[in-house]
């Protein structure tokens, strides 16, 4: 415990030595993390999007006029029995014909003049959201089409589908810029705690000739690049946070989880203590 | 004790700083290394504080081999030895007291236990007054007498002095010597690197003469303890 009180006290001292170059070092990691973090509350709330469109997302499976009772019950059980089908719902030719009337009066006096009901009868499948069962869902509107009495099937996921790849693509890409800068930040840590290093050196020969431990020697340069690192995220949150509370007024958004602010203060305190362990071996050479 | 076995430490192919170098210091005995410059007194001392690794031969100090030692086994040795350099090495931003008591801060002693040793040895040297001040507020002297008691300050087995009156008139020098035989006088085995002859005959201890890294032959102790002036 004393050893992480002085270690804390030491880097302390030596953030507010080093002023303007500390500062900096916060400035750098702070650009790394906003950019991770605005890339993490675009991410969470266009995901929250496609949830939700992938919640609402369903199979139509038209029926054939002519299709039999027994064909509909067939195709609905066969339906029913997949692991990916969240709902089977049966939407009769009238009321098909009713809900074109109430989605569309304006055409209500069309569909008066009509001889015949135009609209099929048909089975609404909804989904289970998740992206794993894109792909069983398309299988599963393969297999309907080709059941007896099944008239058509529109499938509205293939469009979500790609959207969902588009979407992967443009976070990986985000998560490698952050990555970069991430790493450009992780240097002028490094940068800034062989700096403070440097100052000390004639205090870092002396602890080292009189036998101190090297938890006392490289400690203090750890919590330095720790704090550094846990600083800069910390101000990345709160710019986000302003970003956020802006953008919220433009579009319903919602703001970063308390899993993923834990996620970005963590990695800057991983960055930072990382950046300060590799540059603190040079305290003791 | 403290001995020297075949000890060689080379810089470059054929500079030797010390050559096949063996002796032996026993326990609690005060010992002066000498010779010009260039010697390999410094050396001695550096291979002895592990600040250097002799090129070949042996260092053993009590039971240890010092080639053998880890990096944490080297910084538990280091406890056990207390240094003092001609250029004192203090730390100019920290007080007098601060420059001390850093010692047992950095090997973890209770904040209590710094301040009472630090004022204990401070009194030990006679700068007790002087805790608030800066080195660079200090006489020569004064700031040799801080070092010696940073050295002292964690009551060590061994204490290693490279020159430690080179920066200092004779009557400082007399001063600072007679610190070192009362540290010697509680057990403390003491080796002092100087060249100044006349000193070594006031203090009249073994002396280890060195000539380019090798012993020429060990002197007797000189009977004569007047003092210089």
């Amino acid at each position: 415990m004393i050893v992480f009180n002085y270690a804390f006290a030491e880097a302390i001292a030596s953030l507010r030595r080093s002023g303007r170059s500390a500062l900096i070092s916060i400035g750098t990691i702070a650009i790394a993390f906003i950019t991770l973090g605005g890339f993490l509350l675009i991410s969470v709330n266009v995901q929250d999007v496609l949830d939700r469109w992938l919640e609402a997302a369903e199979i139509s499976v038209y029926l054939q006029d002519t299709a039999a009772d027994g064909d509909r019950v067939a195709v609905e059980q066969f339906l029913r029995a997949r692991p990916e089908v969240a709902a089977v719902e049966f939407v009769s030719k009238e009321h098909a014909l009713q809900r074109f009337r109430t989605d569309f009066p304006e055409l209500a006096d069309v569909t008066g003049s009509l001889s015949q009901n135009p609209f099929p009868s048909a089975l609404e499948v909804r989904l289970r959201a998740g992206d794993d069962s894109t792909i069983s869902a398309e299988t599963l509107a393969k297999d309907v089409a080709e059941k007896s009495g099944v008239a058509d099937v529109q499938f509205d996921r293939t469009w979500l589908a790609r959207l969902l790849e588009v979407v992967s693509s443009a976070r990986l890409a985000g998560a490698l810029v952050a990555g970069i800068l991430m790493l450009g930040a992780a240097f002028t840590v490094g940068a800034v705690v062989r700096l403070s290093l440097y100052a000390r050196r004639d205090e870092l020969e002396i602890m080292a000739l009189v036998g101190a431990p090297f938890s006392y020697i490289r400690g203090p340069f750890v919590f330095e690049g720790l704090l550094l690192g846990g600083i800069g995220a910390a101000v990345a949150l709160v710019v986000v946070a302003v970003l956020y509370y802006f953008a919220g007024q433009y579009q319903p958004v919602r703001f970063l989880g308390y899993g993923e602010m834990a996620l970005m203060l963590t990695a800057g305190i991983v960055v930072g203590a990382v950046a300060g362990t590799l540059a603190s071996r040079a305290a003791h050479r | 004790m403290i001995e020297t076995i075949g000890v060689s430490k080379a810089y470059g192919r054929e500079e030797y700083a010390l050559q096949d170098l063996t002796l032996k210091v026993e326990k609690g005995e005060f010992v002066f290394l000498t010779g010009p410059s260039g010697a390999g007194k410094s050396t001695l001392l550096r291979l002895l504080l592990l600040q250097e690794r002799p090129t070949s031969g042996q260092v053993v100090v009590g039971d240890r081999d010092l080639s053998t030692l880890t990096p944490n086994e080297i910084q538990a040795y280091r406890r056990t030895v207390g240094f003092v350099f001609q250029d004192f090495k203090l730390i100019p931003t920290k007080t007098v007291f601060e420059n001390v008591a850093f010692v047992l801060r950095v090997l973890g002693q209770p904040v209590e236990q710094q301040r009472r040793r630090t004022y204990q040895v401070l009194k030990w040297v006679g700068l007790q007054h002087r805790h608030n001040a800066y080195p660079l507020e200090l006489s020569g002297g004064e700031q040799q007498r801080v070092a010696i008691a940073r050295a002292l300050v964690n009551e060590p087995h061994i204490m290693l002095a490279d020159e430690p009156t080179g920066n200092l008139d004779p009557d400082l020098s007399i001063e600072i010597m007679n610190l070192f035989r009362e540290i010697n006088a509680g057990g403390t085995t003491v080796l002092v690197a100087t060249h100044d002859r006349e000193l070594i005959k006031w203090v009249g201890r073994r002396v280890i003469p060195l000539d380019h890294g090798r012993i020429p032959g060990s002197s007797p102790a000189p009977s004569s303890m007047e003092p210089l002036l």
